[in-house]
């Protein structure tokens, strides 16, 4: 555990910190070398000239890809996905977090228990029953739709739930007193008391959302309702009998660039957040 | 002061609803939006699923649906139906994809944050080197995993050739396809654990490794004697979370070669949309749904079942 004073442990830290570094390398080369590949100039593969940059650093293949799909579209749908969902999915369990923390009503557990079971059964398992739902009220390819089995969170209402009972009672009598409404104490009370369980959930939720694939895939076929990652399989597809990997690892890097941009700097926050999402 | 102010709030009411049925009411209306969508995509679905499972689509349109009970679990695995031909394999495949990824990113995650739980250097360059791949989406890994894997300008074939080792197609091989695809998985999911390891390691007692280096231990016993017994909640719960993962992780084959060579690296979600796409008989999907949901529920219930007995349950 703790670098110990005894000489020979020290052997076996610096071990592990070498074999750390190896495993650190391993697991970025597949990153670096998808930004290599993807400033190479087109059409001079990874044999041909220096081995890492190619005769020159070129964003011609990032320009390329905007032939095959039109990423500012994509990303202005991402962005519509993500925060589309991310908003009702903050008004649904917050409502339904506090009323399993701090109601008491009739068959309260039976309805807690049948909405803890969404932590089971994940919706991506449900592709097909939600795929004939969806068209069955007439929201195929259309952004409600996409976002439409996402608004409802157990794991949300889970959280939400643990933070509104850390809430001391004697906040919630003294808002009463002063004649606060139940929407008032959300507002004044409850809501500012679990911003750090918010701020896990929403970088879950932004991420989950962000690098969703099979359900867009599946239930939008306009370009203008797909988000950035079923763009990129687009591109793959595109690209991949002419073996054009210049253009598929732009279209990679432009669609995970946002959230490792975030990562880099939130590291922390990310960090915590799936710690918390594991620990439910 | 509870005391004092409790006979007060007694009359004290939520502003909006005074009434008493007002009063009543105000949890159900709480509820409603989360109840209803979650019963509308995850229960009915479920239900529906189980219920479709046991109906034929008939081929031509002018024929009714009609209930052929078990028969559709019975054809996945007979090998003389045309479904029965690919599906044995497909749910073979499944099992020994989670029965490889989950052990092996286990265990490196494991290592990973043993290693990582120290005084140690440059730990934001770990943490990173490890973790992004978490946020990265699956689609993207199995892009660049085909890079890598391609056939001739492939990163790994390319480095073979350079030292002069035989090349190999890789996604082409029955034996590799299947390895490649468990690699995207392996490489995406380990960070994940390993964090989840670390907060496990780090809410550990010192005392008992304080104690352990007067004993004089070494590494190697205070890890397997003592950090490994003691995690083994978190253990659970990793092995748990890895496997219900496990079922999950297909959107890599999109970019791998969509199960090929002859559905040997597909895996069960996948099969499931490619054969919805297809238009083949619902029954089939649906009934594949079904079994991925027994394998799903099996697990909640086994970790269910474990953690009521307790046992050496610390966190």
């Amino acid at each position: 555990m703790k670098t110990s004073r005894i000489g020979r442990v020290t052997v076996w830290d610096r071990l592990g910190t070498l074999v750390l570094f190896l495993g650190a390398i391993l697991w970025l080369i597949p990153l670096v070398w998808t930004v290599l590949i993807s400033v190479r100039p087109p059409g001079e593969t990874i044999v041909t000239g220096n081995i890492f940059f190619g005769s020159r650093i070129t964003l011609e293949n990032f320009e390329e890809t905007f032939r095959i799909v039109d990423w500012r579209v994509g990303y202005g749908a991402t962005l519509i996905f993500v925060f589309g969902v991310l908003a009702a999915q903050l008004v649904t369990i917050t409502l339904a977090g506090f009323a399993f923390a701090r109601l008491k009503f009739f068959g309260k557990r039976v309805l807690f228990t049948l909405i803890l079971v969404q932590i089971m059964i994940p919706s991506a398992v449900l592709l097909v029953p939600n795929f004939s739902t969806i068209r069955a009220l007439g929201l195929y390819d259309n952004r409600l739709g996409l976002m439409l089995p996402y608004f409802g969170s157990a794991f949300g209402t889970f959280l939400m739930r643990q933070a509104f009972r850390q809430v001391p009672l004697d906040l919630e009598d003294a808002a009463r007193l002063d004649g606060c409404s139940w929407i008032g104490l959300l507002r004044h009370v409850y809501l500012p008391a679990s911003i750090p369980t918010l701020v896990a959930f929403g970088l879950i939720s932004i991420t989950a959302r962000w690098n969703e694939f099979l359900w867009p895939l599946m239930v939008t076929r306009s370009d203008e309702n797909r988000p950035l990652a079923v763009l990129l399989a687009q591109v793959q597809r595109t690209n991949e009998v002419g073996a054009l990997y210049g253009q598929t690892m732009a279209g990679v890097l432009i669609v995970i660039a946002t959230l490792l941009i975030l990562f880099i700097f939130f590291q922390r926050q990310f960090i915590n957040s799936f710690v918390r999402s594991g620990l439910r | 002061m509870t005391a004092t102010t409790s006979p007060r709030l007694k009359t004290a009411t939520y502003g909006g609803w005074r009434t008493r049925l007002g009063r009543a009411v105000l949890p159900y209306f709480l509820i409603f939006p989360t109840f209803a969508l979650i019963l509308t995509f995850t229960l009915w679905p479920t239900v529906s699923a189980a219920m479709q499972s046991t109906i034929r689509t008939p081929s031509s349109a002018r024929m009714a649906p009609r209930f052929v009970g078990l028969q559709n679990y019975i054809d996945l695995f007979t090998p003389t139906t045309e479904v029965g031909q690919t599906f044995p394999r497909v749910f073979v495949g499944t099992l020994v994809f989670a029965g490889v990824t989950v052990p092996i990113s286990m265990g490196l995650s494991f290592l990973l944050a043993v290693m990582l739980n120290r005084k140690i250097r440059g730990l934001g360059f770990f943490r990173f080197a490890f973790f992004y791949p978490v946020v990265i989406p699956l689609i993207g890994a199995g892009s660049i995993f085909s890079f890598i894997f391609a056939d001739n300008i492939g990163l790994l074939n390319t480095v073979l050739r350079s030292f002069g080792v035989q090349t190999h197609p890789w996604l082409g091989d029955a034996t590799w396809a299947p390895i490649a695809v468990m690699m995207v998985a392996i490489w995406k999911q380990t960070g994940f654990y390993m964090i989840l390891y670390l907060a496990g390691l780090q809410s550990l007692p010192t005392d008992v490794y304080e104690a352990a280096d007067l004993d004089g231990a070494n590494s190697w016993v205070k890890t397997t004697r003592i950090t490994l017994p003691l995690l083994s909640g978190t253990t659970l719960f990793v092995l748990t979370t890895a496997a219900a993962n496990a079922f999950q992780m297909v959107d890599q084959l999109y970019a791998l070669g969509e199960g090929a060579p002859a559905d040997r690296s597909n895996l069960m979600l996948y099969f499931i949309f490619q054969r919805y796409n297809e238009r083949a008989n619902t029954g089939y999907v649906n009934a594949i749904t079904v079994i991925l949901l027994v394998i799903l529920l099996a697990f909640t219930l086994f970790n269910f079942i474990v953690i009521e007995r307790k046992v050496y349950y610390e966190n």
